[in-house]
């Protein structure tokens, strides 16, 4: 009975259990010591539980945040560029670009090529491309990589909409340069680009970045400083994929860019370039000896009183729009910018105003004549004879108009440009004691001429002033094997041709300008520049002022005899004016007095045939009005025949435009 | 006749009331504070999981939530049904347990593998993991062989006998591989033979040897360039000696983890602003690091509960092997309690920097079927335990 029950009690214990069983003191032991085991094991992960969250949570909350932010640069909207009376020359439109993120993209290869491989179809650059680019950037992988610029808002909206597919991709503001007068003053402007790494490594400390855009030639990289602003710093919320999550909160706004405004006029600048267009026109039409050739030419207009650059024009030029969003090399090609083409299309990169030198033939007379004055080897009323040929130790010198035979003074030698002239007043300087130095050469440096003119625009050319020193620095065993022992000795033939502007002696057409704007304003040595002003943009209620700039160079007076500068300018004025003066035929009606000198410089140069000859560079350099001149104006035509037959017209266009007014007509022309 | 009848209908009903007595009696001598710790846990666990899995699945917010509560339902189930079976039935059939476990994992290393390791049985709709249910199983046939031969513990040929039985499930986890698994076998075997009664002296060679074997596989053997780990394994083991080696690659997830915990502070981020783990940086936040997750968003505040609810738990299993009825009795619950003591060192130090990463889930916390269902078991056999035990 009692063994029934027990069955049917709920759960009896199992009968073959072996009780009793006692806690015995070993194993209550054991227990004691699981239960201290426990005690400590909790008290460790306590422990490291306070010393995580409470004594070093702020630092790791701080960490915890930078894992997920993004620090995004936002590209300040670059100033603009205006012309003196604040025209616009180069502006901004906004538009879209789309950077990645290399840091971000997928750590595994295969998911990493799938999403750059629908990236590329998607903003259209090929894959190649783009991979390349990446891998340009791969030393640098926390700057985001700019891979397509302008994009459509519809694009745009499409990326950010997909992000899930594009970790690493992201759609960023971006202002693009507008050059609303399109090659206007494209020399000048310059382009601007993506930084390169050189140009990162020299001005990474003055707060460039990877992927900002930095001005690489002209206005736009001299000026930099003042154009490209401050970017701003903007957080994205990013998951551990990269992927963007939530809007780009701005921690900094960026500051615009400057205006930097010029001393350019507009209306000026665009007189200067058709001028230029129109006197190629003319070489090319004139049927003169190789001057179907003439294809390029520079024209420096600048006041005189203190250099202000009021047009700065250089053919062929190009359109800098070409280096706007994705550049693509064969736009650049096709425009003569790379390498490959640049000559086939006549250097258009080259700033012909102060990148090259060309012998300044006569318009370099004035220099010679000033020169001579000073070191009372010539009087300025003193008659010397004017002849078709010159004859020194067996050599024999021809003057342009072999037909001329009279006494001439110097102004009367100026204004008809008489070679043979200058030839003897070239001897003169040879003659002069060595131990003196070579004079003419003195005077012409401290006129500018073999030195940098210091204008505010990127490289500039010195020109070469030869010097008996030169001779032997430059005619060496090494260089000249042949000739040598000749060649390294300062000859008479070297002064004499020096005095006329030929031979070795190349200048840029900014240094002439500059020493014509000594003519005109008293013998003082300005500092050609381009900056008017740098203007910071009215803001936040905060009004727009102007920057403290340095401001140019004061002009440099070089002491110059006052009446051997009004002998010269004599000259210039009759050179324009007289009956035979070399460019009376184009100056003389213009109702405002014109002064200046033509030139004809004789260069060596290969047409393209494999045969280098000599052709004639037209030059023209003058001012106006004659007595209190308001500008200088100074032309050149490569190849363009005799100054008379290209420059001297083509700076006529540029005085007409400056003054409103108009030549009335215009005679037949002689001239060099 | 009638009589008889009368007689037999009052002994009836008597039998009745006095089995409604028992099982009124069983029901109040349940470890009532057990049950309480382990349903906290639970339920704190449910709740955790909720905010850490919010934003895991677009659409679904409770998706894991959802599961990880049918996995509590069937777990209660297998909870009660291990409270209501004597331990008796498992003492006497030991043999057999530990052939099935034995050659239910065995079977798991003939599928194919899943996210890199043979791990899992699929039953279409479960994915079942054995080793976890094996951490119970094993830890019951140890004890039923231990407390067969309780007689003779003090022979080596008892020790070596258990060491050697143990190291077959030990070996085929770790073939698996799993690691984790394989560690909380070794502890268990450990915890079993300190419980039974083996000499210190014995222990005290077995210790040794452990951390022979240790040195020798994560120092000598890589050494030699005879490796027995994978690579990765290896540098999880030591990876939080050293925690800055490379915070981008082999200490990622602890770097991360450890961001994540520090950030919580206090009083926590909350769900919503949890970066670590919504913005998913906190790799594998609602399983084997689901302890980083909970300190983000619910703080020290949180997770000090926790711990507290996990040192309740422990002390009333270790009051269990004290009141245990049998050795066996005594060794089962040994084993349960310190493998559960070790799962939360190794899982919570793990996340902290403080032990080696090794995929151990957090007891009753982590989402995962086979985890829960098993720990709610191994409860459920404590339960049993401590009711049958002997009374004060």
């Amino acid at each position: 009975m009692g063994k029934r029950v027990a069955s049917r009690r709920f759960l009896p214990p199992d009968p073959r259990a072996e009780e009793p069983y006692r806690l015995t003191p070993k194993l209550a032991l054991r227990v004691g010591l699981l239960g201290m085991l426990a005690i400590a094991v909790f008290a460790t992960l306590f422990l490291r539980l306070w010393s995580l969250q409470i004594l070093n949570g702020e630092q790791l909350l701080r960490a915890a945040q930078n894992n997920q932010l993004r620090d995004v640069r936002v590209q300040a909207p670059r100033g603009p560029i205006l012309d003196r009376n604040g025209q616009k020359l180069v502006t901004n439109v906004p538009g879209l670009a789309v950077q990645v993120r290399i840091t971000d993209l997928p750590k595994r290869r295969g998911l990493r090529l799938r999403e750059i491989r629908a990236l590329a179809r998607l903003v259209q650059v090929p894959v190649s491309q783009l991979g390349n680019t990446l891998r340009r950037h791969r030393n640098d992988p926390l700057t985001p990589v700019k891979v397509k610029e302008n994009v459509t808002p519809g694009l745009a909206f499409y990326v950010q909409e997909r992000a899930e597919d594009f970790p690493g991709v992201q759609i960023v503001r971006s202002y693009l340069r507008y050059y609303p007068h399109r090659e206007l003053a494209a020399h000048v402007l310059g382009y601007v680009s993506e930084i390169s790494g050189a140009q990162l490594k020299a001005l990474g400390k003055q707060g460039y970045r990877g992927g900002d855009t930095i001005g690489q030639t002209g206005i736009e990289s001299r000026y930099d400083q003042y154009l490209r602003g401050a970017p701003g710093l903007a957080q994205l919320r990013v998951d551990s994929l990269g992927r963007p999550i939530g809007q780009v909160t701005t921690k900094t706004p960026p500051h615009s860019g400057n205006a930097v405004r010029l001393t350019l006029d507009v209306k000026v600048q665009k007189a200067a370039e058709d001028a230029l267009r129109y006197g190629i026109d003319r070489a090319q039409h004139s049927g003169c000896s190789g001057c179907w050739y003439s294809n390029g030419g520079a024209i420096v207009a600048l006041d005189p009183r203190d250099g202000s650059i009021r047009a700065l024009a250089s053919l062929p030029t190009y359109r800098p729009s070409l280096y706007v969003g994705r550049v693509r090399r064969s736009a650049l090609d096709a425009a003569g910018l790379t390498p490959r083409s640049a000559r086939s299309m006549n250097y258009p990169a080259l700033d012909r105003a102060i990148q090259a030198a060309y012998p300044p033939g006569s318009t370099f007379k004035p220099v010679t004549a000033l020169a001579a004055m000073q070191e009372h080897i010539l009087q300025p009323f003193e008659s010397l004879p004017c002849t078709g040929t010159y004859v020194k130790n067996g050599q024999t010198f021809k003057n342009w108009d072999p037909f001329v035979n009279e006494a001439m003074t110097l102004p009367t030698a100026l204004a008809r440009s008489c070679d043979t002239y200058f030839y003897q007043v070239g001897y003169r300087f040879y003659g002069m004691p060595a131990d003196r130095g070579p004079r003419l050469q003195a005077w012409a440096s401290r006129f500018g001429f073999g030195h940098t003119t210091g204008v505010d625009l990127g490289s500039e050319s010195p020109g070469l002033l030869p010097t008996p020193d030169w001779r032997k620095k430059t005619f060496t065993k090494k260089t000249d094997p042949g000739h040598w022992q000749i060649d390294r000795l300062w000859k008479p033939g070297d002064s004499i041709q020096l005095a006329i502007g030929q031979k070795d002696l190349l200048v840029t057409p900014m240094q002439m300008a500059r020493f014509y704007a000594l003519i005109a304003n008293g013998g003082k040595l300005v500092t050609p520049h381009l900056l008017e002003d740098v203007e910071q943009p009215s803001s936040n209620g905060e009004p727009g002022r102007v920057v403290p700039t340095a401001p140019p160079p004061a002009p440099e007076p070089t002491n110059i005899d006052a009446q051997a500068l009004a002998v010269v300018r004599e000259g210039l004025y009759e050179a324009t004016h007289s009956a035979l003066g070399t460019s009376a035929a184009i100056f003389g009606s213009f109702p405002v007095p014109i002064s200046g000198k033509t030139g004809t410089a004789e260069k060596s140069i290969d047409p393209g045939d494999g045969y280098p000859r000599n052709f004639n560079q037209s030059w023209w350099c003058g001012y106006g009005p004659s007595d209190s001149p308001d500008l200088v104006v100074c032309a050149l035509i490569e190849n363009g025949g005799h100054g008379g037959d290209a420059a001297a017209p083509a700076a006529l266009k540029v005085f007409e435009a400056f003054f409103g007014k108009q030549a009335t007509q215009t005679g037949p022309i002689h001239s060099d | 006749m009638v009589d008889h009848y009368v007689s037999n209908a009052r002994a009836a009903a008597r039998a009745r009331r006095r089995e409604a007595g028992d099982v009124a009696s069983f029901v109040r001598r349940l470890d009532w504070l057990l049950i309480g710790a382990v349903g906290g846990v639970v339920g704190y666990g449910l709740w955790a999981i909720e905010g850490i899995t919010r934003h895991d699945i677009a659409g679904d917010q409770s998706y894991y939530l959802t599961r990880q509560i049918v996995f509590v339902l069937v777990g209660s189930v297998g909870l009660l049904a291990a409270m209501l079976v004597d331990p008796e039935f498992y003492r006497t059939r030991w043999r057999l347990i530990f052939g099935g476990t034995a050659s239910v994992i065995a079977l798991v290393l003939l599928t194919g593998p899943i996210r890199g390791s043979k791990r899992w049985l699929d039953l279409g709709f479960f994915r079942f993991q054995p080793s976890e249910f094996g951490k119970v199983l094993f830890v019951l046939a140890l004890a039923g062989f231990l407390a067969e031969r309780s007689r003779r513990l003090s022979e080596v040929r008892t020790t070596l006998t258990a060491v050697g039985l143990a190291s077959i499930p030990i070996f085929l986890v770790f073939l698996q591989p799993d690691f984790g698994s394989a560690l909380v076998y070794c502890a268990a075997i450990a915890a079993v033979l300190f419980v039974a009664g083996t000499p210190w002296s014995h222990i005290g060679v077995l210790t040794a040897g452990a951390l022979g074997i240790a040195v020798l596989v994560l120092g000598v053997l890589p050494g030699i360039g005879m490796p027995l780990l994978k690579k990765y394994q290896e540098d999880r083991l030591t990876g939080f000696l050293h925690p800055d080696s490379d915070p981008g690659g082999t200490t990622y997830n602890i770097t991360q983890s450890k961001n994540a915990i520090g950030s919580g502070q206090f009083h926590g981020r909350g769900v919503d602003n949890a970066t670590q783990t919504t913005l998913n940086f906190l790799p594998e936040h609602h399983t084997d690091f689901v302890f980083a997750s909970l300190a983000e968003e619910r703080g020290f505040v949180g997770t000090a509960f926790l711990l507290m609810l996990y040192l309740l738990v422990v002390w009333r299993g270790l009051r269990i092997v004290a009141l245990a009825r049998d050795s066996f009795s005594a060794i089962v619950a040994g084993g349960l309690v310190f493998a559960l003591l070790f799962q939360v060192f190794v899982n919570v130090g793990m996340t902290m920097g403080i032990a080696p990463i090794t995929g151990i889930p957090l007891p009753f916390v982590s989402v995962g079927g086979s985890s829960m269902i098993a720990n709610l078991f191994a409860v459920g056999l404590l339960l049993s335990i401590q009711v049958r035990s002997r009374r004060r």
